[in-house]
């Protein structure tokens, strides 16, 4: 096929050159102008109806960024300043982002909505926004569709998302909500911060990540967790079916126990038997026991899904 | 006369034929006339598996013969076929029945109750609200079909989603209940129950909180 292609493209080539050499300068210069207009048109990724804007909001500090969006993408960094730094691109005539920002600077809000009228297809209601924060600004981000990332970032991080895969990476301090229909999650190296995950069907995927409180809720989500689980706090994975796999390094000081109602539990990672458990022990269903000094505390409970602990 | 109570009176419509409002839920809902033709099609079905006559008792003696010939048959082990021609018509009709046509016929019976116990009518959604919840205890209740209701007015792949999700949310609130009901003292249960229900309500925020389709 690509011998087909370089064929034809010989045989124009050979035309053309033969068409350039009986053509007046003027003429040639018109008919190159217009093949280079109708190939950027054409050709060009960045589609006639792409429209992109930026903005430097001013925003207090502590204040708040509010994103709302359907489909396209949603990617959030830190930055400094007092400014919030937005780029945002549509991609069509359909749609626009309204953007607002409270007197006392406190609320700054960007706000995609289709135009009286439209009804646009899932494509054209896209808009990509990349969005620079300050520290210590709290951020709030509803999509449907749309993918969000967030990079860097402290404070309060609240993410929500039907299908939009959600990633945290590099996260501080951060009081972080997450909110997901399906949508995998994913959060990787987010330390000593406070973490609320809850998720129907979409699996969560934690890498690296400690706090005061760890907790993830799924229906059928799987949760998986690789980390010491250290700096002294809650960790609760509950889920209804779906699986626990969690991976803790044999220096992981922790006071755990699994109990599954229906699912089966199985552990491959040394453990100390505790001398006072709120429940008993049944092989295949539940443990209990605790690592090093157990400083953490880690429960991990289903209705049917697997629970599996091993030792990394 | 809702679906719900056509239900209850299918197996009088099946062997009856139906009345006068039966007919005219008929009519009107496509989801019950599919059942009521599948259902009247395997009864159908069903009464061709029954006279299944033995063969020719030629057959038979044939096969009697062979075997005592062979040494397989001890004398009186196996009643003879031929008898039946000796036999009057009722037991006659009693003895046509093979242990083939027999199990065919438990196996389409079997399959009548299956379906009559395991239907679930896909209504239409403007019949939905009207519907008792019992219909379907364990899968949606009335706020559920209304927020579906609701849903499929912008987009009805996100309803495709949010009645998966809702229905495995609803089976997890179901489970942790009665595991909740068998031990109260349990605190996984508990924690299981308070869980589902936090899924159940981020799915209702969700849904109100779409912004586009």
């Amino acid at each position: 096929m690509r011998r087909d292609v370089t064929a034809m493209t010989m045989t124009t080539n050979r035309s053309r050159i033969a068409t350039t050499l009986a053509m007046p300068a003027h003429r040639l210069l018109l008919s190159t102008a217009a093949a280079a207009l109708t190939a950027y048109i054409f050709l060009s990724p960045a589609h006639a109806a792409d429209t992109r804007k930026e903005a430097k909001i001013d925003i207090a500090p502590g204040g708040m960024v509010n994103i709302i969006s359907g489909g396209g993408s949603v990617a959030l960094h830190s930055g400094s300043g007092r400014q919030v730094l937005a780029t945002y691109t549509v991609h069509s005539d359909k749609i626009e982002v309204d953007q607002n920002s409270s007197t006392d600077k406190q609320r700054v809000e960007l706000r995609t909505h289709a135009l009286p009228g439209q009804q646009p297809t899932a494509d054209q209601a896209r808009v990509d926004y990349d969005i620079t924060v300050p520290s210590g600004v709290s951020v709030n981000v509803s999509t449907t569709s749309a993918p969000i990332t967030a990079e860097g970032l402290s404070g309060d991080i609240g993410l929500s998302s039907e299908t939009g895969q959600i990633t945290i990476t590099n996260a501080l301090k951060s009081h972080v909500r997450v909110r997901s229909m399906a949508a995998p999650v994913t959060l990787k190296d987010v330390t000593l911060s406070r973490i609320d995950i809850q998720s129907a069907g979409g699996a969560v995927q934690l890498s690296n990540v400690t706090g005061q409180r760890v907790g993830v809720g799924t229906t059928s989500g799987n949760i998986e967790y690789r980390g010491d689980c250290s700096g002294g706090g809650d960790y609760i994975f509950t889920t209804h079916s779906g699986a626990i796999d969690m991976t803790l390094p044999a220096t992981a000081s922790v006071d755990l126990s699994a109990r599954s109602t229906t699912g089966a539990v199985e552990n491959a990672f040394p453990l100390e038997e505790r001398h006072h458990n709120s429940f008993v022990p049944q092989p295949g269903r539940s443990f209990a026991g605790t690592s090093n000094s157990g400083s953490s505390s880690v429960e991990l409970q289903s209705f049917s899904g697997k629970i599996r602990v091993k030792k990394q | 006369m809702n679906c719900q109570q056509f239900q209850e009176v299918l197996p009088y419509i099946i062997e009856s034929g139906g009345g006068g409002e039966d007919e005219a839920h008929l009519q009107t809902c496509p989801s019950c006339a599919a059942l009521v033709q599948d259902l009247r099609y395997i009864a159908e079905q069903a009464k061709l598996l029954l006279p299944m006559h033995d063969p020719n008792p030629r057959v038979w003696n044939n096969i009697e013969q062979s075997l005592h010939r062979e040494g397989l048959l001890p004398e009186g082990r196996m009643s003879l076929p031929g008898h039946l021609t000796k036999n009057s018509t009722a037991q006659a009709q009693a003895k046509s029945w093979t242990p083939v046509g027999w199990a065919l016929a438990l196996t389409a019976t079997i399959l009548f109750a299956v379906v009559l116990t395991n239907y679930k009518p896909q209504l239409p959604q403007n019949q939905l609200t009207a519907q008792n919840s019992s219909a379907e205890p364990s899968q949606f209740n009335s706020d559920d079909r209304q927020l579906m209701s609701q849903l499929s007015q912008q987009s009805p792949e996100a309803r495709g989603a949010y009645e998966s999700s809702l229905r495995d949310v609803n089976a997890y609130i179901s489970d942790a209940q009665q595991a909740a009901q068998r031990d109260p003292q349990d605190p996984t249960a508990q924690e299981l129950l308070q869980d589902a229900y936090e899924q159940k309500e981020m799915l209702y925020e969700m849904a109100t909180a779409r912004s586009l389709p």
